[in-house]
């Protein structure tokens, strides 16, 4: 449905987008994974069409985003990032505006806005004035205005940014269910979003795209290869004996400037930054570590897991670019 | 160009919902009240008035009232047409809607167009007065007809500079300043026609260029091509320039 090659975006001497290529098949949930400013939102800007690109070609459902550029966009519901609105219109009124622009045929657009208010969950406030909704709600009627002419594309761009935690819930269920129906492209910066909701990812960084995968992937990737072990007692001993055990990578020191009787010790397991295929090989090294300082007369006040966050993802996919699909931009960047 | 009545739909509405429209309009009438009631009562109270000199013909473009108003009006009228929207962001899902360039522009102009056109509207009534005052029914509908057009040229050219302004920047208030001073500088180049000399270049440029010599024709009931002509480019010209704006902002 999509297929975006070779794909360059240039703000003078910036390059927001690096020669980017990826695919995105009929009926998948994509999701497009990156920090801020990794350059997603101009990627998906250019594929609804609202930027050009410095170069490469974008194909959305068979038609150029250059050349045939209506019938482009007539495939795409886009929601941009900050869901822009006309806040002295009323919600339904917004929406049967937005549907006749997107070309609905007159006899069916009130179906249509029927249909796109009671998807997005936004049937009770169809009659008030869009200034003054709340920002979940406004997200909500940006995304009905992207269903409304039932493209066969979505492209949302940080659906959930600024929702709360029920909301967010809600939108990802919507995300999901949506998947049935449409093909969908999701942006977030949040890695649990996209494992809840998309089916692949592509990960972003640097307007570079490091490495695609099915979700799965990305989540082994995401387990803890360290675990932060607070200890009482001589830190530096505790540090020996943790180098002792086996399947210990790194003993490192962790700063707690919020209680200084409080010493942390982060473990770091098998080959640095490389996430292992067996899971139980961090956990049965983490109890070798537990029972050593025991048996030492260390001890031991907590162990937890350290965050997988995002940069380890990265990290890892760098590093090791065998744990997923690596790109022509993930390998030249090692 | 499918997309032309929606967005003039939803242009025409958001003047109306807004209290802008309906200020300016409050002050048009006023001002234009107050000048048609100077004008009568000035004509009915002079004993022998020049020979062309008519209530009409003064009402529409011999005093300096008629252009200060537009001064006043057609820069707010067009400043927020883009550049609200490009500051806003709604721009993004305008323009990421199947719409082209040309349609979105030539609708946000007949919308502004069509207001100015509901603001002369109740002037139409100052006719009928003036009309009816004359018993011998002497009003020269032709002559009024030519006024009207002059009028809605000159508003036309005016809305298509200040839509121009208005896609050229981001800021709403420097889409007005830009618009008036362009305006300005068209009225000054016409009061170049009474100070300078006769037969040099520069009168001939500054009467060719004067909106205070094109009303007094028009208001007389003169329709010259010329006029038409650069009536025309002056609608043109800015139109088109405010479409290529459009495409840029894709590559900015």
């Amino acid at each position: 449905m999509i297929r975006v090659s070779h794909l360059t975006k240039r703000y003078g001497a910036h390059t927001a987008v690096d020669d980017v290529s990826f695919e995105v098949g009929a009926g998948e949930v994509v999701g497009f994974l990156g920090p801020n400013g990794a350059g997603k939102s101009t990627t998906l800007r250019i594929l609804a069409g609202f930027l050009g690109a410095s170069a490469g070609t974008v194909t959305i459902a068979g038609h150029d985003v250059r050349v045939d550029s209506l019938e482009a966009r007539r495939c795409v519901g886009y929601m941009p990032e900050s869901v822009p609105l006309y806040p002295e219109m009323r919600v339904a009124e917004y929406l049967r505006f937005r549907a006749e622009l997107k070309g609905v045929p007159r006899a069916r657009r009130s179906a249509h806005v029927d249909d796109a208010l009671r998807r997005a969950g936004v049937v009770d406030v169809a009659n008030k004035t869009i200034g003054h909704l709340s920002k979940g709600y406004r997200q909500r009627v940006g995304l009905a205005d992207a269903l409304v002419a039932k493209p066969p594309i979505v492209v949302l761009d940080e659906p959930t940014a600024g929702l709360d935690p029920n909301q967010i819930r809600e939108t990802r269920a919507l995300v999901r269910e949506l998947g049935r129906e449409h093909t969908v492209l999701l942006s977030t910066h949040i890695l649990s979003e996209v494992e809840a909701c998309a089916t692949r990812v592509l990960l972003m960084h640097k307007g570079k795209l490091l490495a695609e995968g099915a979700t799965e992937r990305i989540r082994a990737m995401r387990r803890p290869t360290a675990v932060d072990v607070t200890i009482h007692g001589d830190l530096s001993a505790a540090a020996a004996v943790l180098r002792g055990v086996d399947g210990v990578a790194r003993v490192d020191p962790v700063a707690s400037a919020a209680d200084d009787r409080r010493e942390r010790l982060r473990v770091t397991f098998g080959v640095a930054g490389a996430a292992s295929e067996d899971a139980d090989v961090e956990a049965l090294a983490t109890e070798r570590c537990v029972a050593a300082l025991v048996a030492n007369g260390v001890g031991v006040r907590e162990v937890r897991a350290a965050d997988g966050s995002l940069e380890d993802v990265f990290a890892a996919l760098t590093l090791d670019g065998g744990a997923a699909v690596p790109t022509a931009g993930g390998t030249e960047s090692e | 160009m499918r997309s032309f009545w929606p967005i003039f739909k939803r242009e025409l509405f958001a003047f109306f919902v807004t209290p802008l429209a309906w200020v300016l309009i409050l002050v048009f009438v006023v001002v234009q009240g107050m000048h048609f009631f100077v004008l009568v009562d000035h004509f009915a109270n002079t004993e022998n008035i020049a020979g062309d000199e008519t209530p009409l013909s003064a009402f529409f473009g011999n005093t300096v009232l008629h252009y200060m108003v537009l001064f006043m009006l057609v820069p707010p009228m067009t400043m927020r047409l883009f550049a609200e929207e490009r500051r806003s962001g709604t721009i993004e899902t305008l323009m990421t809607a199947p719409v082209s360039s040309a349609a979105v522009v030539l609708a946000k102009y007949a919308a502004a167009l069509a207001t100015y056109c509901a603001m002369w509207l109740p002037t139409v009534l100052y006719l009928v007065i003036l009309a009816r005052a004359d018993p011998g029914g002497r009003l020269d509908t032709h002559v009024a007809a030519s006024a009207y057009l002059g009028v809605l040229l000159v508003g036309a050219g005016y809305l298509a500079i200040g839509l121009c302004a208005s896609a050229l920047t981001k800021s709403q208030f420097l889409a007005m300043v830009f618009t008036a001073l362009v305006l300005l500088a068209f009225f000054i180049m016409g009061v170049g026609e009474f100070v300078t000399r006769d037969g040099t270049t520069m009168h001939a440029v500054c009467g060719y260029l004067s909106v205070w010599s094109h009303m007094n024709d028009f208001a007389s009931g003169l329709v010259d091509s010329r006029r038409l002509v650069f009536y025309g480019t002056m609608i043109a010209l800015p139109l088109f320039v405010a479409t290529r704006a459009v495409d840029s902002w894709r590559w900015g």
